[in-house]
């Protein structure tokens, strides 16, 4: 933990591309606050999970952060972006020039993300006028489509680009979304649950598949997932959200090890695993709470084998200055607050 | 458990077959279960591992006796469920009993969740008294770990995974003997999914109860059950002890859904 | 169903739609005339303390003959639907129950039945049933079923493809059962709006028909077959046309309201279950 405190005290800012303070993310119908006060930071190239059940507000987090949630807004906090400061007060326009060029989107469901109407090769077209302003049909438009096509392993990619999308599983279409997301080059890619939708064996190849991307490419890539083991197996670090708020950045391979925040651990317990007896299997007592409803203290409190009285009352510590690693668990924030004997 | 050739198995499934058409418009999807042989003994928790579209489900459906099928044998105890006389369709619904993937669509939303739970009761045991019939009620929600204060709501009053605790003691409340659950934690959150593989484990023990758990998540089929069926595009591909099939999977299909599982 | 009425227009409705109930139930006895009384000494009134609303052609009280029409009218509508509602739902379910061969066949004659308009249909049946209102009524009940029939087909289907159905099979509910505590209680909702709708276009066919003489005949108090009859005065008595046109209008507005109000509250794809 001091180490990487450390390294952020030292090098403010040095290799870090997308940054969140504090943010505060709000519904516009109600004004309802449903995420509070988050704070990370993703480094260029780097691939960062997002974990948390239904309900825990990381959807609405990541896709309200993006400009991309109609009905929720940033109400408060910032985001920078590279050099870029956006605050609550312009986030929305900002926001607007980078999506789509410098952020790119991969969507849970592949079936409702593609014009069912217009062949995957004009698709791409299109993005690819929007990014880079290739004419459509000109002969680098279509080079840099069937490119792209190969780049995300679809076979044949010649004839594939005169298709519909019905014409492909639910894994080819998600490889050319992510096509599409990858034609305007950006430097961040935000995944939402991309394998949710998909076969079991399909869907290790898509998250391969955006590893591989991101290697190659140097493209930082937030996945956000409900499974944490998922993430532990793919990512470098793992945010775990719960109840609108931010328990845990924890890098991934200490997962499971008793480091991370309370909730990390039992979500992770909680996960059937390959080499698992059925005793090992130890459930979350209780019910998880939803993302929205001004919950004080720790929202994990009530379902804690650690709880005690200050979770109930306490403000959770937020991470201000979007550490890479946090652990927002009041009782060992007290541990190490007061001194050894 | 009892795999000899001396105790008759409770499910006996022989050459099944069935296939059906839907069609939309212009596009036809056609479908079909080939050959399927299985068995299943009392007492005993046997696993069906299948993707999306591989068959599963409708399997399911054939042996609840909820769909015809087309060719082969399905022997429960022995004896053909399609050669049933209606005393005996009768005892089977007792016998054998589902529980879906989605609890809130498993529910009917205009009964309370006492309702729910009493309907097979009334149905199965229409000696007891109305009195008697709650207090089993409760005693069910119990065993199933719901409080009692609960039994006065509706479902959509109560939680996905309370739904689906409601589901299974509306299925036990019958004392069946083969409890098929289809996908019953496919749409459970991963800390309820947890909750509600504990409750099979504590229901298992309690209860002299066999299981049919079919799942596409190898992980928790390989956890709960003595025994797998693979299927892939409506056929067996591959079945044998738990153990055996999680550490040297003998067909490809299994190999890769192995590997490919997180 | 927590805001039902939250706009003032749909609270109007239902004030409106309450009044009018309540003038079929206790509009006979307070009627101050004879509605059928012809007093010609008296006809062509304009409206005064006497006779509140004027009177007609022939010297009958046009507030007695509405007062004694919003029954007749009121009653007519009901036993409409009420008898389309129990024919064509029960067609309907037992069509989804049974499928196959005989679902098909049931719904083709709905929808050959439903290719017709149903004021033409009504129109040609009730002419050759004889013109009476009687005859109007079995008209409408004639061509309305298929709609009520195809409705709760489509959502009986619905239904059985529910998973809560396919437990009750697995424990063996009778199919008895299945239609009362499973099938129509679910589908009431939709069936509601429905309905709701419905009354006020079996009223406006009820009134149309009267007026062009196949429905209720002269001197029959009923609203459309009152405007029938003072269409020769309209220059002269223009009330005789304006109170029975203004009635049938806002009771069918407030009835269409109330439909459309209920149709916004309860509709599956707008409201979420959880």
């Amino acid at each position: 933990m001091g180490r990487h405190l450390q390294r952020d005290v030292e090098m403010p800012g040095t290799d870090r591309l997308f940054v969140v303070e504090n943010l505060c993310v709000s519904l516009r119908a109600s004004g309802r606050m449903m995420v509070n006060n988050i704070g990370f930071s993703v480094d260029a190239g780097e691939i960062f999970g997002l974990a948390g059940e239904s309900g825990s507000g990381k959807t609405l987090l990541m896709r309200t952060a993006i400009g991309l949630h109609n009905d929720a807004y940033v109400s408060s906090g910032r985001i920078r972006f590279r050099q870029l400061e956006i605050t609550a007060h312009d986030h929305g326009k900002r926001m607007k020039d980078l999506l789509g060029h410098e952020i790119g989107f991969v969507p849970q469901d592949p079936f409702s993300s593609l014009n069912p109407t217009v062949r995957i090769g004009k698709q791409i077209q299109e993005a690819l006028q929007l990014g880079k302003g290739l004419q459509p049909g000109s002969a680098a438009a279509r080079k840099t489509t069937l490119e792209l096509l190969r780049e995300v392993g679809i076979p044949e990619a010649d004839a594939a680009a005169e298709q519909f999308p019905d014409q492909f599983s639910g894994g080819m279409r998600q490889r050319i979304v992510i096509a599409i997301a990858l034609s305007q080059e950006p430097s961040i890619l935000v995944a939402d649950e991309p394998t949710t939708a998909l076969d079991a064996h399909t869907q290790r190849k898509i998250i391969d598949l955006i590893i591989e991307r991101s290697r190659n490419r140097n493209l930082a890539v937030i996945l956000i997932s409900h499974n944490l083991e998922l993430l532990r197996q793919n990512v470098d670090r793992i945010a775990v959200m719960y109840g609108g708020q931010l328990l845990n950045i924890i890098a991934s391979e200490s997962v499971g090890k008793n480091l991370g925040h309370p909730y990390t651990e039992s979500l992770f317990n909680c996960i059937p695993k390959r080499d698992m007896q059925l005793g090992d299997i130890r459930s979350i007592p209780g019910e998880p709470v939803n993302a929205g409803f001004g919950i004080k203290g720790c929202a994990f409190s009530k379902r804690c084998r650690f709880r005690e009285d200050l979770c109930d009352v306490s403000n959770i510590p937020t991470n201000k200055a979007a550490n890479h690693q946090f652990d927002a668990c009041l009782v060992k924030t007290k541990a190490w607050e007061e001194p050894a004997p | 458990m009892g795999g000899t050739c001396a105790i008759a198995p409770l499910l006996q499934i022989k050459d099944l077959s069935k296939s059906f058409e839907k069609r939309y418009l212009v596009q036809t999807t056609s479908f079909s279960l080939e050959d399927i042989d299985l068995e299943l003994f009392d007492g005993e928790v046997v696993g069906i591992l299948g993707e999306s579209g591989s068959g599963k489900s409708t399997l399911a459906n054939i042996i609840t006796r909820l769909t015809p099928f087309n060719a082969g044998q399905v022997l429960f105890r022995g004896k053909d469920i399609t050669s049933f006389s209606p005393d005996e369709s009768f005892k089977f619904r007792s016998e054998v009993q589902v529980v879906f993937q989605d609890p809130f669509g498993s529910l009917n939303p205009r009964f309370k969740i006492r309702t729910s739970v009493k309907e097979g009761l009334k149905l199965h045991q229409p000696h007891l008294s109305s009195g008697e019939m709650d207090g089993q009620v409760d005693d069910l929600l119990r065993k199933v770990g719901l409080d009692a204060e609960n039994s006065d709501k509706y479902p959509h009053e109560i939680s996905g995974g309370q739904q689906q605790r409601v589901a299974i003691a509306r299925a036990i409340a019958v004392e069946p003997r083969l409890l098929i659950c289809d996908e019953p934690l496919s749409s459970l959150d991963v800390s309820i999914q947890a909750q509600i593989i504990e409750l099979f484990v504590s229901l298992l023990k309690d209860l002299n109860l066999a299981m049919l758990f079919i799942s596409h998540d190898i992980n928790v089929v390989g956890l709960l059950c003595d025994r797998i069926y693979v299927m892939h595009d409506g056929r067996i591909v591959e079945s044998g002890e738990t153990a055996a099939i999680m550490n040297s999977p003998t067909s490809d299909y299994t190999a890769k859904l192995l590997d490919s599982a997180f | 169903m927590r805001s039902l009425a939250n706009g003032w227009i749909e609270k109007c409705a239902i004030v409106v739609a309450a009044a009018v109930i309540v003038m079929a139930i206790i509009g006979p006895h307070v009627a101050p005339h004879d509605p059928l009384a012809v007093d010609f000494r008296n006809r062509l009134v304009e409206p005064s303390w006497t006779y509140l609303l004027g009177t007609d052609g022939s010297g009958r009280d046009v507030l007695s003959r509405i007062l004694h029409g919003a029954q007749l009218t009121i009653l007519s509508t009901a036993t409409v639907i009420a008898t389309v509602l129990i024919i064509g739902c029960a067609l309907g379910i037992f069509s989804a129950f049974v499928g196959g061969t005989v679902d098909n066949f049931l719904m083709r004659i709905a929808d050959i039945w439903l290719g017709f308009p149903p004021l033409i249909l009504a129109l040609g049946f009730a002419a050759s049933l004889g013109s009476s209102l009687e005859a109007a009524i079995w008209a409408l009940i004639f061509s309305w079923w298929p709609t009520y029939a195809r409705l709760s087909r489509m959502i009986t289907v619905d239904i059985l493809s529910r998973k809560f159905v396919a437990s009750a099979r697995a424990l063996g509910v009778s199919t008895w059962r299945q239609v009362t505590h499973y099938v129509v209680p679910n589908a009431f909702d939709v069936i509601i709006i429905q309905i709701t709708l419905d009354i006020s276009a079996v009223m406006l066919a009820i009134s149309g028909l009267s007026f062009i003489g196949v429905g209720a005949q002269i001197p029959e108090p009923e609203w459309g077959a009152m405007i029938a009859e003072g269409r020769s005065f309209t220059a002269s008595g223009w009330w005789i046309v304006t109170f029975p046109g203004l009635m049938i209008f806002i009771t069918a507005l407030s009835f269409n309201v109330i439909g459309d109000m209920l149709r916004r509250e309860l509709d599956p794809t707008l409201t979420a279950r959880h």
